[in-house]
C-alpha cells in the first residue's frame, strides 16, 4: 500500500512537472518580447552573398563572389578602386620599376600593422608570394610564369623587392591580388608544411579594415572595425560587417525588404531587381561593370576553322532580342572582346548584327560539309541556356542543326582545356581578375595560351604580335592602341560571338551611404560604407 | 536474446553495407566527367599548374589506387581534406550535422505527435465529415511540392504577418556550442532569448518538412487502425466491457502502429534528402546544402564524406525502428 501511494505520489509530481516544464519553456518562447532581425547589432552591416564562405584564406580562391572577405580582412601594396578602376597606393606609399622592366621595388607604409598589432613588414610581402606560388591556386596563375620562389626580397622592413623573370607590363595590375599576411603568425601555425591551410582557411592573418570576429562556413563571417588601420577612420564608419550566405534568389530579395539585409550581390535577374526597386526600404545602384558575354567558339575545330562559317554563327545571334526582350535592356551591347569601358577598348566598332541573309551569304562560302553542332551550357545559369536555345533558334533557320549540351561548371571547365573534348561553341561571361585589357583579349585569344586561358584554340600571328608588344611595353598608349587592333581583329575574324558587357545592379538598405563601386569587388569593400 | 541477435545481426552486416556504399558512390563520383581540379586552380591556371596541383592531391592516380586510399583512411576516421578549402572534412560535417540533425528530429517528432492522434481519430469516425478533411489534408501534404510551400510560409507568415523569422537558424550567431543543437545548448546555457530565438527559427522549416511527412503517418496510422479495429480480439475486448478509450489507445493503436513506425524509421531518411531543399529556401547552415554544393564541384571527400554520415544515420535509424517493432510486436524478430 505504501509503494502504491509512493507511486502515485511519483505519477502525480511528474504529471506536475511536465506542464511546468512546458509552461517554462513556452512562457520563455513567447514571453520574450524583443524583435528577432537578423541585423540586431545597431551599426552591423549584415551582407547576403550567394556564394559559401567555404574558406576564409585569401590565397586559395580568386573569384568574385568570395571577394569579400579578401578585400576587408586583407590589404595589397596597391588596391583598384572606382570604376573604371584606378590602381591607388595601400599597403605602399610608393613604387618603383627598373628600367628593364624586370624589378619592382615597393616602400611600404610606416604605420600598418596586422591585426595581433605587429607591424606589417617586407618579410611578409615576400612570404605572402611565395606562399601563392607553393600553393598553385587562386590567383597564382598570374605570377606562375614571371615570379620564381624565393626570388622576391626583403630589402629591409619596409622595402620589398620582386624581380620578375621578365618583362611584364600586366605585373603592377596584377600586384592588388598578393594580400599580405603575418608570416610569423602563420610560421606559428604550419602543420607539415601546410603553409598555416587549414588554420588560415578559418582564421585571420591579415591588416584589413575589418578583423575577424566569428566564422562559420555554413553560415559565413562577422568581423569588426580595426580600429589601427593605416588609413585611419573618419567619423562615419561601420561597426561590424556580417557577410552571410544566403543561396536563394528570392531569400535575399524577401530579407532586403523585410530589412534583414543591408545589402546583396548585384547581378541577380531583373525580374528581382524590378522587385526591389518598387519597395521602399531599397536602393538599387546602377553600373556598368567589366564582365563580358560571349560564346567561345571552337576555331581550331571543322567547320567552325572556317572565317565565313564563324561569321555565320555571328550573324545568327539575335543580339537585340536577347538584351532587350530576355534581359530587359539591363546590359550593355558589347561587340569586340573587350569591354566597352576599359582604356584600350576600340570606339566606334559596330560588331555584328542579327542578319540571317548575311549568315546564309556566309554560310554557302563555307567549303567544309556542315555537320551538327554542339552548344555547351553551363547548367545552373539560366542566362546561357537562354542564349543557347536562341542561337539554336535562328541557326536551324538557316539550315545548320545543332544540338545543347547542359553542364554543369566544373565539367565544362576541364572539357575547356581539351581540344576533343571543348564543346563547339559555349555561352558565358568574363570577369575581372585584373583591371587590363589584357585580362580579355589577352587571355583568350593569346596563342601561347591556347588550351588553357585561350579556349578557343584561335591562332592569328598578328594578334599575337600585338598582344606580345603590349604585355613587354610600359607605354600605355602602345599598349592600349595594341589591345584595340588585337580586339578588332578577333571582332572580325568572328574568334567569338561577343555579345554584351554586364550592368551592376546593387540592392542596399535605404539608410546606406557610402557604397564604392568598382569592377573589381564589386562594391564589397565596406570601409567607406555608413549608415545614415 | 532475441534482441542481442538482431543488434548483432545488424551490425555484422553494417560494415559489408557502407563498404558498398562508398564503392559506389566512389566510382560515380569519379566517373563523371567533371575536372574538379581545373576547378579549383582557377579560371587563369596554366596546364602545367593544374597537372602539378593533380599530383599534389593525389587525383593523378589510377581511381582503385585511391579508392583503396580512401577506404583505408576512412578505417582510421580520416576523411580527408575538402579539395577546395583544405579543411578535414570531418570539421565540416562536425558543424554542419547538428544543424540538419535538429531539423529532421523536430520534424519527426513534431509529424508523429500531429500525425498519430490524427491519423486514429480519422480512423474512429471513418467518413465523418472529419476524416474528409483529414483526408484532404493529407493528400495535399503528399502533393505538394516542399519548395513552393516554403516560399509560401515565408511570404505569408514572415512577410505579411511578421510572425516568424524569415530564414537562418538563429538572428545571431547561436548559443555557447556544446551539442551544436541550438535548443539543447540554449537550455543547458539558460539563454532563453537565444531558445526563443531558435524555436521561432524552426517553426517555417519544420512546417515545411513535417507537413509531408505528417500526411503520411496519418494515412498509415488510420489504415492500422481501421484494420486492428475489425479484428477478433477488439470484438472481444468490446464484449468484455473494456472502456472505448482504452481499446482505441492501448490495444488497437498498439497493433496499427507497427506499420507507422517503419514508415517512420523510412521518414527519417526522407527528411534528410527533402531537407536540402528546406534548406537551401531557409538558409539552413545543415549538411544539405553542403552535400549539393559537393556535388556540383565535384569535391570528392566532402561526397564521400556526407555519404558515409547519412548511410551511417539510416543504418542506425533503421536498427532503432526494428528494436522498437520487437518491443511492440514481440513476434517480430
Amino acid at each position: 500500500m505504501r509503494k502504491l501511494t509512493s507511486n502515485s505520489q511519483q505519477a502525480s509530481m511528474k504529471r506536475g512537472l511536465i506542464p511546468a516544464f512546458l509552461a517554462a519553456v513556452i512562457i520563455s518562447v513567447t514571453g520574450l518580447l524583443a524583435p528577432i532581425n537578423a541585423a540586431q547589432a545597431k551599426n552591423t552591416f549584415v551582407f547576403a552573398n550567394a556564394s559559401p564562405y567555404d574558406t576564409m584564406d585569401p590565397q586559395v580562391v580568386f573569384d568574385v563572389g568570395r571577394v569579400a572577405y579578401r578585400l576587408n580582412l586583407y590589404d595589397g601594396l596597391l588596391r583598384w578602386l572606382d570604376n573604371p578602376p584606378k590602381l591607388n597606393p595601400w599597403l605602399a606609399e610608393s613604387y618603383d620599376i627598373s628600367s628593364d622592366g624586370k624589378q619592382y621595388t615597393f616602400t611600404l607604409r610606416a604605420n600598418a600593422k596586422f591585426h595581433d598589432g605587429s607591424p606589417v613588414e617586407a618579410k611578409d610581402v615576400a612570404y605572402s608570394i611565395d606562399r601563392i606560388l607553393a600553393l598553385k591556386k587562386g590567383a597564382s596563375s598570374l605570377f606562375v610564369k614571371v615570379i620564381k620562389p624565393g626570388s622576391t626580397k626583403a630589402i629591409d622592413n619596409r622595402t620589398v623587392q620582386f624581380n620578375l623573370n621578365k618583362s611584364s607590363a600586366i605585373f603592377l595590375a596584377t600586384v592588388p591580388e598578393i594580400h599580405v599576411m603575418n608570416s610569423d603568425l602563420m610560421k606559428k601555425h604550419e602543420k607539415d608544411g601546410d603553409w598555416a591551410s587549414a588554420w588560415v582557411s578559418k582564421n585571420d592573418a591579415g591588416s584589413g579594415s575589418f578583423k575577424l570576429k566569428r566564422y562559420d562556413p555554413a553560415k559565413g563571417f562577422l568581423a569588426e572595425r580595426f580600429v589601427d588601420h593605416f588609413l585611419g577612420w573618419g567619423d562615419k564608419y561601420l561597426d561590424a560587417i556580417e557577410f552571410r550566405t544566403v543561396k536563394e534568389i528570392n531569400s535575399r530579395v524577401l530579407g532586403l525588404m523585410k530589412g534583414d539585409f543591408h545589402g546583396a550581390d548585384g547581378y541577380m535577374p531583373q525580374d528581382q531587381i524590378k522587385r526591389l526597386m518598387k519597395t521602399d526600404e531599397v536602393n538599387v545602384f546602377e553600373e556598368e561593370s567589366m564582365r563580358i558575354f560571349y560564346f567561345i567558339i571552337h576555331n581550331g575545330r571543322s567547320p567552325m576553322n572556317d572565317i565565313n562559317f564563324r561569321k555565320a554563327l555571328s550573324y545568327s545571334f539575335d543580339y537585340t532580342g536577347f538584351i532587350k526582350d530576355i534581359l530587359s535592356d539591363s546590359v550593355a551591347r558589347n561587340p569586340v572582346p573587350l569591354p566597352n569601358n576599359i582604356w584600350g577598348a576600340p570606339q566606334g566598332v559596330k560588331g555584328y548584327t542579327y542578319d540571317l541573309d548575311k549568315a546564309r551569304e556566309h554560310l554557302a562560302k563555307v567549303k567544309e560539309p556542315l555537320r551538327e553542332i554542339t552548344i555547351g551550357a553551363l547548367a545552373g545559369y539560366g542566362q546561357t541556356e537562354q542564349a543557347a536555345v536562341l542561337l539554336q533558334s535562328a541557326l536551324s533557320k538557316i539550315g545548320v542543326k545543332s544540338k545543347i549540351l547542359s553542364e554543369t561548371w566544373p565539367v565544362a571547365s576541364g572539357k575547356m582545356r581539351n581540344e576533343q573534348q571543348m564543346y563547339d561553341l559555349l555561352p558565358l561571361w568574363k570577369s575581372t581578375y585584373y583591371a587590363d585589357p589584357n585580362n580579355w583579349v589577352g587571355e583568350m585569344y593569346y596563342g601561347p595560351n591556347i588550351g588553357s586561358r585561350n579556349n578557343s584554340w584561335y591562332q592569328n600571328d598578328q594578334v599575337d604580335q600585338w598582344i606580345t608588344e603590349a604585355i613587354g611595353s610600359t607605354d600605355q598608349a602602345v599598349r592600349a592602341a595594341n589591345y584595340a587592333k588585337a580586339s578588332t581583329k578577333v571582332m572580325e575574324d568572328a574568334g567569338g560571338i561577343f555579345v554584351y558587357n554586364t550592368k551592376w545592379f546593387g540592392p542596399y538598405n535605404k539608410n546606406v551611404k557610402g557604397v564604392r563601386f568598382c569592377p573589381i569587388g564589386n562594391a564589397q569593400e565596406m570601409r567607406w560604407v555608413y549608415f545614415e | 536474446m532475441r534482441l542481442l541477435v538482431l543488434i548483432i545481426n545488424r551490425f555484422l552486416w553494417f560494415f559489408p553495407t557502407i563498404l558498398g556504399l562508398m564503392v559506389i558512390t566512389f566510382t560515380i563520383s569519379h566517373v563523371i566527367p567533371a575536372d574538379p581540379v581545373a576547378f579549383v586552380a582557377g579560371d587563369n591556371a596554366t596546364n602545367e599548374q593544374i597537372e602539378a596541383l593533380r599530383a599534389q592531391l593525389g587525383l593523378d592516380q589510377p581511381m582503385h589506387i585511391q579508392l583503396f586510399h580512401y577506404i583505408i583512411n576512412l578505417a582510421r576516421g580520416d576523411f580527408g581534406v575538402s579539395l577546395y578549402t583544405l579543411r578535414p572534412i570531418s570539421e565540416d560535417l562536425a558543424s554542419r550535422l547538428p544543424a540538419t540533425m535538429e531539423l529532421t528530429i523536430v520534424s519527426v517528432l513534431v509529424s508523429t505527435l500531429i500525425g498519430v492522434p490524427l491519423g486514429v481519430i480519422s480512423a474512429i469516425r471513418r467518413n465523418s465529415f472529419l476524416d474528409h478533411v483529414v483526408r484532404i489534408f493529407t493528400v495535399s501534404g503528399l502533393a505538394i511540392a516542399s519548395f513552393w510551400f516554403a516560399i509560401l510560409l515565408q511570404l505569408f507568415f514572415a512577410m505579411e504577418l511578421d510572425w516568424t523569422p524569415l530564414q537562418g537558424r538563429t538572428s545571431g550567431w547561436g548559443p555557447e556550442h556544446v551539442t551544436g543543437f541550438f535548443l539543447v545548448d540554449s537550455l543547458l546555457s539558460w539563454d532563453l532569448s537565444e531558445l526563443r530565438a531558435a524555436t521561432l527559427h524552426l517553426i517555417l522549416p519544420v512546417t515545411t518538412l513535417a507537413f509531408p511527412a505528417m500526411a503520411t503517418i496519418v494515412r498509415f496510422t488510420r489504415a492500422g487502425v481501421l484494420n486492428a479495429m475489425n479484428s477478433n480480439y477488439v470484438l472481444y475486448e468490446e464484449a468484455m466491457g473494456f472502456p472505448k478509450r482504452v481499446i482505441i489507445w492501448k490495444y488497437i493503436l498498439r497493433n496499427a502502429l507497427i506499420g507507422t513506425i517503419t514508415q517512420i524509421g523510412l521518414i527519417f531518411g526522407i527528411l534528410i534528402a527533402g531537407a536540402v531543399v528546406v534548406e537551401a529556401v531557409f538558409d539552413w547552415p545543415g549538411l544539405g546544402y553542403y552535400a549539393v554544393q559537393s556535388i556540383i564541384q565535384s569535391d570528392y571527400n566532402a561526397i564521400m564524406g556526407f555519404t558515409f554520415v547519412t548511410g551511417v544515420l539510416f543504418i542506425i535509424v533503421n536498427l532503432l525502428v526494428d528494436i522498437a517493432q520487437v518491443f511492440i510486436d514481440p513476434r517480430e524478430t
